[in-house]
Parts: structure tokens; C-alpha cells; sequence
């Protein structure tokens, strides 16, 4: 794809021995929202900071990682210029209130005083901050502080928006309206890719996802047509260990996947008959029947288990 | 706009909006800020003028007052902006992340620290001009060739700067910049030629003295204001120009690795 937004091809990254980035490979067309999944240290941010050079890739062996064209480890500015950074802390500058924050990002992107004054207005009002605009970091929310970051990475009209877990800690409220905004962006041609631990942030938001495992790709595509094809469309829930053996004896053979962890048992199936003939069996309480979501594929796909970078 | 239209900033436009910031945050605090360059050489003159000065009249055939008076907008400058990129700098490498925000500007590693550098020869500049501003009412520096201490003021500010970006690039404790101040920096304000002629030490000592940066500034300083031409100054000149140059570029190649990961 040659109009593609990003381009990663065999991206290579390592920490002393530890490998953040195995040989991924991924490509985001624009006007889209590309989603990263993967639990802590699966490699999400590592790959987010090799697209604006705020981490370098292996040398050897080289791949290719294109932004607009450019290759961010040779013209970092160019990428930079067109593209709005959402990290993961939000690292204001707590020595500058609210509007002195965005006076010195416009600056720093080299936007024009008067262009810039119109442009912080605009967005505070876009990400309803309008009334802080003279108030002092530390007097922010979590959510408000969230939302100002945005508003920063916005100032140049960007390109390519990049967001390291946007909506982690804020409240339903708060991530709703983030959700609200950030469809709208898109719809105006914004290209968004983003990091989350929220499969229902990547359902709501993304056109596409990848799963990323011990810095590996193992699972792409669309979160609608992976719920559809790579995960049975009901599962019941067993919460208690103890109704397990009773419920799978009165599972037809081969109607069912069962996925077992120390503390409850869920049990996959097409047909929702069969489940709900088991359910209506076992005494109320400890068990939920439910259609399946994107969070079952993303537990089928890299396990259920910790391990040892979580 | 299409995208292939869109242009990163010039270097100039880039060094400045780093500089822009710094001042910025220094100006939000105008009194607490503002009022120690000119207090700091008022405190010192009375404690010279009622106190010390009547022990000591002349130094190196000059009054002991001008003696001093003439070093003391380089130490100024040395101590501002080896606070600045000490314990500013470390606050927003390690506990602000303020670098990690900048850096997903159009700026570069280099124009984030470069810039800080010139801001530290800026407060240099700017600390240099209210001692001579002070000074000069007591007739302490002699106008106008006292006013040449100020832009040897910023060329201290901005090697001070170079070097305590060095140190703060091997630091991991902000308690460790101790270190620096009290076995760096204070011995040097007294050995350079600050309070006494270095001809009246040690030979040995002598030429240690000479491998301070401040003893070339302070040299630059008391000889322009008094007019006292030589070609020495031309050596001191280039050896502050010199030592900005390899500490801020080792600096920066440090530091580099601590932000870029």
C-alpha cells in the first residue's frame, strides 16, 4: 500500500536482552484508526515512540519504518511536524498555566502568534476546557489534564494523532467524551493510532487492530470481523470453580471450547441453545451467560496467564 | 493544507521557541525571580564596605572594592546558570518529563539542549548586567568599558551551562549535584582570581588556576572593564568559546541517550 499513513516492515527493538520489538510488520491507511493491543511490556509503546524517533530501532537487522514517507530516525522533523503526540504520562509543564502550556507547543511547532491564539480557542472549546484556560496544571483532573494533552497534540493540525493509552484511569464520562472526540477527528480525515488496554476502546474506536505478544504480531484485522471469525459468539461464565463439573456433563460433546484459569471456567459456543439449556441447570448466582466481545479474542490469542514483563 | 506542503520550522524559529519557553517560565515570577541580581551585589557591597574593606585597601594596585567589583558579574553568571542546568534541568529530565512533551514538537535533541544552553548564557547576560548596573552607581566598575563585562557574561553563562549539562548527564540523584557545587564550584570562585591576584600563589597552584574556566572569565572581565588590553585575553576568549563547544557536545550525546530510549 503506497498511500499508507505508517508503514512498519520488520521493525526490530531491544533493550540490553530484552527484544520490545520482534520483527513487526503493519501498515496504516489514512482516515483510519489503527489500535495496538497487548499487555504491559508487549511492546504498544516501544512501537509508538519509534514513529516520531523518540526511541531508535535495532541496527541490525534494519527494517523500515516510513511515516508520511519519511523515515523518522532521518527526518524526525518532518514526521513531527505532521503528526500530534498523545504520551502516555502527561507531561505538562507545571511550571506554565493551561494557555502558556499551548503558547509554547504552538511555538514550538512554529505556528503563528494570532493562528495560534484562534487555534487554542477553538480546540479548549472542542475539548470543553474553555474555563481552565487560565488555571494552573496542578489545579487540573486527571480527565482535564488528559484532555489538555489532546488539545496540545492538536494545536498543528495534524496528520496522524498518536495516543499511548489515552483513556487509561479516567472515568466512563470522561472516556466517552474522548471516544465522541476522537470519532469526530477521524471523520475529519485524522489519521489515529492508538495504544489501549480497553478491547472496548478498540471495538468503539478502531477500524484495526493488532495484537501484539513478547513484542511479536499475532493477531490483525478489523475488531468486528475478528470477534466474528476468530471466537465463538457466546460464552458462559462460570465464576466458581465448584459448578464446573456439573455444568460441562450436561454439554453435548464437541458443542463447546472450555477455557479454564484457577478462579472460574468459561465455556465457548456457536449455538446459544446449548449454552442456555446448561445455564438454566445450575443454581442462580456464579455464572453469566453473554455474547462474546472482543476481550475473549484477545485472552484467546495471547493467554490467560501473566507473565514475567506484566 | 496537503500534508507534503507542511514544513518543520527553521533552526533559528526551533532554538528560539526553546529559549521562548525558558524564558517564559523564568519571567511568570518577575519579583521572586528579578530581585536577587540586584540585590546579591548590593549585599555584597555593603559587607565589603562596612566590613572586610577597611582591613583591606588595594589588592594587585587597585582598591580591594574594584578588585572585586570586577569579577564578580562572571561569578554571578557561573552560579546562575550552573543552578539552572543543574537542578532545573535534572527537575525536568527526571521528575516533570517537561523534555519528553518537547520532543513531540518539530525539535530536535539537539535544538532542546543548545537552546538551553544560549537561555543560561542569557541569564548569565542578564545577571552580568545588574552587578555593572550596580556596581557602577558606587563607581566600583568604571563606565563604559565595564559594560563589555556583559556579554562576557553571557559567554560564562553559556559555558557554566555546557558544563552543568555535562554533570547532569551522569547524574541519577538530585543530592548528588552537591558533589559539584561544594567540590567544584566553590573552590573555584576563590581560586580563580576572584578575592586575590593569582600571581600570589604557589607556582604549582598557579598553573592549576589556570585550567578553571572561571579564572578566564574573571581575567576577561577585570581587564576590559579597567581597559587592560593584552593578547592573553584573546586565549581566554577562546578558551571559554572552546570549553562551551566540547562539554556541550558531550553533553548532549549523553543526554541523548537518556531521553531517545
Amino acid at each position: 500500500m503506497s498511500d499508507a499513513v505508517i508503514v512498519f516492515d520488520n521493525v526490530h527493538k531491544s533493550y540490553r536482552d530484552v527484544k520490545a520489538v520482534d520483527g513487526v510488520s503493519f501498515d496504516v491507511a489514512p482516515s483510519t484508526c489503527f489500535g495496538l493491543l497487548g499487555r504491559n511490556g508487549a511492546g504498544k509503546s516501544t512501537i509508538m515512540r519509534l514513529i516520531y524517533r523518540k526511541a531508535e530501532r535495532d541496527p541490525e537487522p534494519r527494517g523500515k519504518v516510513s511515516v508520511f514517507g519519511f523515515d523518522p530516525e532521518r527526518d524526525e522533523l518532518e514526521v513531527k511536524c505532521r503528526s500530534g503526540v498523545v504520551p502516555q504520562d502527561d507531561n505538562l509543564d507545571e511550571e506554565l498555566n493551561v494557555s502558556q502550556n499551548l503558547r509554547v507547543f504552538a511555538r514550538l511547532y512554529g505556528i503563528p502568534v494570532k493562528r495560534a491564539e484562534s487555534r487554542m480557542a477553538e480546540l479548549l472549546d472542542f475539548m470543553e476546557l474553555r474555563e481552565k484556560a487560565q488555571a494552573s496544571i496542578r489545579e487540573l483532573s486527571g480527565g482535564m489534564k488528559r484532555r489538555l494533552v489532546i488539545v496540545r497534540a492538536l494545536l498543528n493540525e495534524p496528520r496522524l494523532l498518536i495516543l499511548d493509552e489515552p483513556t487509561t484511569g479516567l472515568d466512563p464520562q470522561v472516556r466517552h467524551t474522548i471516544w465522541d472526540k476522537l470519532r469526530q477527528l477521524k471523520r475529519g480525515g485524522l489519521t489515529i493510532m492508538l495504544t489501549t488496554h480497553y478491547m472496548e476502546e478498540a471495538f468503539q474506536l478502531c477500524d484495526d487492530v493488532l495484537i501484539l505478544e513478547n513484542g511479536q504480531a499475532v493477531l490483525r484485522g478489523n475488531p468486528k470481523q475478528l470477534l466474528a471469525s476468530h471466537i465463538e459468539p457466546y460464552v458462559l461464565e462460570l465464576t466458581d470453580v465448584k459448578l464446573a463439573p456439573q455444568a460441562l456433563e450436561r454439554l453435548p460433546a464437541g458443542a463447546a471450547r472450555v477455557e479454564r484459569s484457577d478462579e472460574s471456567v468459561r465455556i465457548y459456543a456457536t449455538d446459544y441453545a446449548v449454552l442456555k439449556a446448561v445455564a438454566d441447570q445450575l443454581p442462580p448466582g456464579d455464572h453469566h451467560l453473554r455474547p462474546s466481545t472482543l476481550e475473549d479474542v484477545f485472552l484467546k490469542a495471547t493467554g490467560r496467564r501473566l507473565d514475567a514483563r506484566q | 493544507m496537503p500534508a507534503s506542503d507542511i514544513r518543520p520550522p527553521r533552526l533559528g524559529a526551533r532554538l528560539y521557541s526553546v529559549w521562548h519557553r525558558h524564558m517564559r517560565v523564568y519571567t511568570r515570577h518577575l519579583v521572586s525571580n528579578g530581585l536577587p541580581p540586584f540585590l546579591d551585589p548590593v549585599i555584597f557591597l555593603l559587607g565589603i564596605g562596612l566590613g572586610l574593606g577597611r582591613y583591606i585597601t588595594a589588592m594587585d594596585s587597585l582598591p580591594y572594592l574594584v578588585f572585586l567589583a570586577t569579577a564578580l558579574p562572571v561569578t554571578s553568571a557561573m552560579f546562575t546558570a550552573s543552578y539552572e542546568c543543574t537542578f532545573a534541568t535534572f527537575v525536568r529530565l527526571e521528575f516533570q518529563k517537561a523534555y519528553d512533551g518537547m520532543v513531540s514538537a518539530p525539535v530536535t535533541l539537539n535544538d532542546l539542549f543548545v537552546g538551553e544552553i544560549l537561555w543560561a548564557g542569557s541569564k548569565g547576560l542578564f545577571f552580568s548586567a545588574c552587578v555593572v548596573l550596580v556596581m557602577s552607581l558606587f563607581g566600583a566598575i568604571p563606565l563604559p568599558m565595564g559594560l563589555l563585562a556583559v556579554p562576557i557574561g553571557f559567554l560564562t553563562g553559556a559555558m557554566f551551562g555546557a558544563l552543568a549539562l555535562l554533570v547532569t548527564s551522569f547524574v541519577q540523584n538530585i543530592n548528588h549535584f552537591n558533589f559539584y557545587f561544594t567540590g567544584f564550584l566553590s573552590p573555584m570562585f576563590f581560586f580563580s582570581g576572584t578575592f586575590f591576584p593569582l600571581s600570589s600563589l604557589p607556582r604549582a597552584l598557579r598553573s592549576m588556576a589556570e585550567l578553571l574556566p572561571l579564572t578566564h572569565a574573571v581575567r576577561l572581565t577585570r581587564s576590559l572593564a579597567l581597559a587592560r588590553f593584552s593578547p592573553v585575553l584573546l586565549a581566554d576568549l577562546a578558551f571559554l568559546i572552546v570549553v562551551t563547544l566540547v562539554a556541550g557536545y558531550l553533553a548532549i550525546r549523553r543526554l541523548r541517550r537518556r531521553i531517545v530510549v
